[in-house]
């Protein structure tokens, strides 16, 4: 084949998106058809944000349609001049189409790129569009991306609004099932912030039989139900939703709203202090979730920061010899949303989820001053409460640096030019192709040190079960060996020393037993990571490695080995139909990984080339920081609730 | 959703933080709930407790022959019954064994077990131990089909399902 001019592929409109719809939606599996329904809903949302919509209803279909009807404007039906074409068929075929880049149609809106609804066109089998505008109801088909017949109007309505339905392309996507806990928690968390905006989800899908689960093969509950949100405080209410399973330690939720037209700016922030130790600081621009931060939650931190320590000062109990509270001391507790709201948002970052707008770290600031002195002024009481807390953190703070420092001196733990005495280090100092496995036992460790492929790959062995840092205060969690091995062997620091670019493995995976003790060491060590090196989560550094569950040991021939009891079962069949021989008592099922050879944990779980990792992803900040609170908190009644409420999803009892 | 990584040929699938810790820890509270914490209404007994007094019955640690080392106790338990580290076992044994803390001891033992107080037994290679009297009872003619059994954690052997209830004085 030549490679000539005629090699060279321009890939037009819509077909660029079928050819590479990761770069669009960035995956085809769960995440990427999810993505779909909230490429649609936003559209509707912005629709809300604009002051035109009320309700948008969302209902998983049963044939796996999904249909988004709201109350809108409705998509424009009259013709764009520069195509020829009605302006609701523009939008759904052409891409970069839309209504967000100037000029009047929306002040404020989510939709970033206006790549939205025709990438969902391009991605799905079928798509219906209905627009109910100036007096008519418009309907229009798609296949596959194109319109089947010219956009129809129909009979009269007295009443506006869009409805989209769609049918996403099962030879595009993994998987066209949508998991209804995943959109419901989504839709939440928008109606928190869109405060009075009533975002529903009925799902109607009812199997012939009960949908069988594939992990389990239990059959899953399932018919049709349905959830309504609808938030008359906005994001007030998130604030009491994710303080809900802690304890506060003031009553009144901190709430402001400042609005500057003539710069196009509008801020929104509530805030409430509980008595746990972490951070739960959630930025919005435009109501989309930016987990990197950026310029309006530059401008909040230096606010809260100097109005807490005035504030501590004024009131002594900050005395003058004290030194300044620091923002981690004032954020220690701290649950807030900041919703902000501007014409032209700049994102940056890997993920777009930073905002870069200048102006807006001078506004928010300007705000916060104000607003929240105010709210000082009036309510002393509160405030000094606050103050406290604040101070016992700077307290904590300290006495922790004092156990740091002196550990350091003594031996030299937690600074990076000494490793842990169990850690066995790998030969590469190159970062990107070093992996650290943290295993459970020395028993564990001794079979991977083994295994292990000792340029690239480090054991390090953790004894027993570490503490729970959920319910530990810093300074004791510093303390505790296990903790202090795995911070030194990272090479990050903590908290305000953390530095990411110290990082001396890229990829650290958790391998503990595959038993439900394992799994509870993983949970404990993912609370440990979020709570105290979040941004090793949120990068994308963790990882769970997938050890087998069984080994089958055929009589003179190679084993099998089992990641499920499903796995199990077909490999045995399979063998068996070939002719092998096994006698009932030669499944293993593993108890430990100390129990497998060097050579097995390698070929399993360790080599590269054949093993299956779990990188672990935060789709959900807010979400995850609520589930840590309920599963490794103090409050013991909200973890019942959880377990009774989820006990039937449970993959296998360890007995 | 399976990506296949250019450079080291790794299959990394993604997993959501929120489905991994909720899965992760269901799984380890229902099993801690279910088969390690409660004990059974129907003999009073936790697993490791009716494994312990069946291992004992089994191998034939029995009231009316010499007492034993507790070790060979526990490593039978551990061995053929109970999968999990030797000092949850012995610290189980011992307790059997304490008339402060059953009203009515399962196990006699043979040296230190330790006193009222904050004195710990001494180590499993030291002490001795035997079924007692009262334990028979909960196993007696368990071989007759009295009670249903249950492969234990390999398949190679089988454990009971409950005890019969001689007496409810255990708790």
């Amino acid at each position: 084949m030549t490679y000539d001019g005629s090699a060279i592929q321009v890939l037009e409109g819509l077909d660029a998106v079928r050819k590479r719809p990761g770069m669009y939606i960035g995956s085809t599996g769960e995440r990427g058809l999810h993505h779909l329904v909230y490429e649609v809903v936003d559209n509707s949302v912005d629709e809300a944000l604009a002051g035109h919509c009320t309700h948008i209803d969302v209902t998983i279909l049963q044939d796996g349609g999904v249909r988004v009807v709201d109350n809108g404007r409705g998509i424009p039906v009259d013709i764009v001049p520069s195509e020829g074409k009605p302006a609701v068929e523009v939008v759904l075929t052409v891409l970069h189409a839309g209504g967000k880049f100037g000029g009047g149609g929306y002040a404020v809106s989510g939709g970033l790129h206006g790549v939205g609804v025709s990438v969902v066109n391009a991605l799905s089998k079928n798509v219906d569009v209905e627009v109910r505008r100036e007096g008519f109801i418009h309907t229009q088909s798609y296949k596959y991306g194109v319109p089947v017949a010219p956009l129809k109007k129909g009979g009269k309505t007295d009443v506006t609004g869009t409805t989209v339905t769609f049918w996403a392309d099962g030879d595009i996507f993994e998987t066209t099932v949508y998991d209804f806990e995943t959109l419901s928690r989504r839709f939440q968390e928008m109606a928190f912030l869109n405060r009075g905006l009533t975002l529903s989800l009925t799902d109607e899908r009812i199997s012939a039989g009960p949908i069988i689960d594939e992990e389990t093969g239990e059959p899953k509950i399932d018919g049709p139900r349905s959830v309504t949100y609808m938030y008359e405080g906005g994001i007030t209410d998130f604030v009491r939703h994710l303080n809900a399973r802690k304890t506060p330690i003031h009553n009144d939720v901190v709430e402001f709203f400042l609005e500057d037209e003539k710069r196009g700016l509008s801020l929104e922030v509530a805030m409430q202090w509980n008595a746990s130790y972490t951070e739960s600081v959630y930025s919005f621009a435009n109501t989309i979730n930016t987990i990197e931060g950026g310029t309006h939650e530059e401008g909040f931190r230096t606010a809260l920061t100097s109005l807490v320590n005035k504030f501590a000062r004024e009131w002594s109990i900050l005395k003058e010899k004290d030194t300044n509270l620091s923002g981690e001391d004032v954020r220690e507790g701290l649950t807030a949303i900041i919703s902000i709201k501007l014409h032209e948002p700049q994102f940056e970052g890997q993920t777009k989820t930073k905002l870069g707008n200048t102006e807006a770290k001078a506004f928010v600031q300007k705000v916060v001053n104000e607003e929240l002195a105010a709210w000082f002024e009036k309510n002393p009481a509160q405030g000094k409460d606050i103050a406290r807390k604040s101070l016992q953190a700077a307290t904590a703070r300290l006495a922790a640096r004092k156990a740091r420092d002196l550990a350091r001196n003594r031996k030299g733990l937690l600074g990076s030019s000494s490793l842990p005495g169990k850690l066995k280090d790998c030969s590469s100092n190159e970062p990107s192709e070093c992996e650290v496995f943290i295993v459970e036992g020395d028993s564990a460790g001794g079979s991977a040190g083994q295994g292990r492929d000792p340029r690239t790959q480090a054991i390090l062995p953790i004894r027993g079960k570490i503490l729970n840092v959920e319910k530990t205060r810093i300074d004791r969690v510093l303390a505790n060996t296990e903790v202090q091995a795995i911070i030194s062997a990272f090479g990050t620091g903590i908290q305000d020393e953390f530095d990411i670019n110290k990082l001396r493995y890229h990829k650290l995976v958790l391998m503990a037993d595959a038993d439900v003790d394992g799994q509870h060491i993983r949970t404990l060590l993912l609370t440990f990571l979020f709570r105290y090196m979040r941004p090793l989560v949120d990068g994308g550094f963790v990882y769970v490695a997938q050890p087998p569950l069984y080994k089958v040991k055929w009589s003179r021939e190679t084993p099998g080995y089992a990641y499920s009891d499903k796995q199990r079962d077909q490999i045995v069949e399979a063998g068996l139909a070939a002719g092998k021989k096994l006698r009932t008592e030669d499944i293993q099922r593993y108890k430990g990984l100390g129990e497998m050879n060097a050579e097995e944990l390698w070929e399993t779980t360790m080599d590269p080339a054949t093993r299956v990792l779990l990188q672990v992803s935060v789709d959900d900040a807010a979400q995850a920081d609520q589930l840590f609170s309920t599963l490794m908190g103090e409050d013991v009644e909200s973890r019942r609730n959880f377990i009774q409420r989820n006990a039937h999803d449970v993959r296998f009892l360890d007995i | 959703m399976t990506e296949i990584n250019d450079a080291t040929h790794d299959q990394i699938e993604i997993v959501d933080l929120n489905v991994e810790m909720q899965r992760s820890y269901l799984n380890y509270a229902m099993s801690v709930i279910v088969s390690r914490a409660l004990p059974d209404v129907r003999d009073g007994l936790k697993p490791v407790h009716r494994r312990v007094i069946y291992a004992m019955y089994d191998g034939g640690y029995r009231p009316d022959r010499a007492f034993n080392k507790s070790a060979r106790v526990v490593g039978e338990v551990m061995g053929q019954y109970h999968p999990h580290g030797d000092s949850a076992i012995y610290d189980t044994l011992v307790r059997l064994t304490q008339a402060w803390s059953l009203r009515y001891p399962l196990a006699q033992g043979q040296g230190n077990f330790g006193s009222p107080g904050n004195d710990s037994a001494a180590a499993s290679r030291y002490t001795e131990v035997r079924m007692a009297q009262l334990a028979m009872e909960m196993v007696r003619d368990i071989d007759q089909d009295t009670v249903d059994f249950t492969p234990n954690y390999d398949g190679k052997n089988l454990e009971p399902t409950f005890c019969q209830v001689a007496s409810r004085t255990f708790w």
